[in-house]
């Protein structure tokens, strides 16, 4: 059997300073030991502690290297960094995972998704989705669900993402209720999320009367007792975003209403 | 774009005016006026006794926990009640946090509900 050529070349990533993509190929067997620890010695030197090892031309990888590979990310570890496998073919995962390593190192499917969990783990970046939307009830019942989705995929609890699912369902509810009736201004939805937190801004064009109202329940121990009574069908759903949330402000201008909600991650 | 919610009626055995309705999917703004009108003509044909199966209900907002306990107010009028069960922990978390866990009666699960019935 003959053994394939192997090659590792580092990258340098633009936008992520700390981190460097590994480019390894062939079969990786004892004989390029030395070259993969020369590789991430040249990185640390680099101030490069984070390093996503593309295995996708990779075709072996013998339990000598791999646990060099542990040797080295220890050491990077020790440097407040970290390496990640991406590009694995489905023997190699297999294999890997059979020998216990996926306990240890983050396989990642390729080398966008390594550098999201570098900016998302490591950087502790935060995302931003904006939506601007007719002013429809009917519209919020998805946007509600795709905020909660991606609390979920950011890796926030079942608790969490019913609670910011249920926050931004009452604040988009609100928004479209109490703007201007017969307008067609569209209400701008923003969610910034990080590993700790999530933020909700929304802004509507809003009737002043009904901002009013706003703004007063947000006065301390107002509204809560009267929305308690059992044929009151309607407004509660400020008295429940309050509940829910860390934070919460309005802010009422002539060019509309905004509201701002921020939840800290709890589990 | 409405919210998926589905409701299904079933009598219970050897209890008169009486149904159990088993909610199925999201209650919410988008669906209220249906599951209102469903409801409220239950029991104003007089079946004022519901038990109410939340096993399969995902999620409630306020504008649902509203019509909930106008369910509740108006069969008590009728001399009936709306009782019930199997709520999952999120749901019940709203109907908490809104503080209608006193005005509302809550069972944990089927059995108990229909026990209690009158």
């Amino acid at each position: 059997m003959t053994t394939k050529r192997t090659c590792i070349e580092i990258q340098e990533v633009a936008e992520a300073q700390t981190s460097a993509v590994l480019h390894l190929c062939g079969d990786l067997t004892s004989e390029c030991i030395k070259s993969i620890t020369e590789a991430f010695d040249s990185l640390i030197r680099q101030g490069k502690t984070f390093a996503i090892a593309d295995m996708s031309g990779v075709t072996l990888i013998s339990s000598a290297v791999l646990g060099e590979f542990m040797g080295c990310r220890r050491r990077l570890v020790e440097h407040g960094g970290e390496v990640v496998f991406s590009g694995l073919s489905l023997e190699l995962r297999s294999q890997l995972n059979l020998m216990g390593a996926t306990k240890i190192f983050r396989i990642c499917t390729d080398i966008r998704s390594a550098l999201n969990y570098y900016r998302w783990e490591i950087e502790r970046r935060s995302e931003t989705i904006s939506v601007s939307f007719p002013p429809s009830l009917k519209l919020v019942p998805p946007l509600r669900q795709l905020v909660s989705r991606i609390s979920r995929q950011k890796g926030y609890g079942h608790r969490d993402s019913f609670r910011i699912e249920t926050i931004v369902d009452e604040i988009c509810n609100n928004a479209v209720e109490h703007g201007i009736p017969g307008a067609s201004d569209p209400v701008d939805l923003s969610v910034t999320i990080d590993p700790d937190k999530i933020e909700i801004d929304i802004r509507n064009a809003s009737d002043p009367e009904k901002a009013a109202s706003l703004t007063a329940m947000l006065l301390p121990d107002n509204g809560e007792i009267d929305k308690l009574k059992p044929d009151v069908r309607r407004g509660r759903g400020l008295t429940l975003i309050k509940m829910l949330s860390d934070e919460l402000s309005v802010d009422c201008t002539s060019r509309g209403t905004s509201v701002h909600v921020k939840k800290i991650r709890e589990e | 774009m409405d919210s998926q919610i589905e409701l299904s009626f079933e009598d219970v055995r050897g209890k008169r005016n009486t149904k159990l309705i088993r909610f199925i999917g999201d209650l919410d703004a988008t669906n209220i006026e249906l599951v209102l009108e469903k409801v409220s003509s239950t029991i104003n044909e007089g079946t004022v006794n519901i038990v109410a199966d939340f096993k399969q209900l995902r999620y409630v907002n306020s504008t649902g926990l509203g019509i909930l306990l106008h369910f509740s107010k108006t069969a008590k009028e009728k001399g009936g009640c709306f009782k019930i069960a199997n709520i999952n922990e999120n749901v019940y978390e709203i109907i908490e946090i809104i503080g209608a866990t006193t005005l509302l009666e809550i069972y944990d699960d089927l059995e108990e509900a229909i026990a209690a019935l009158p």
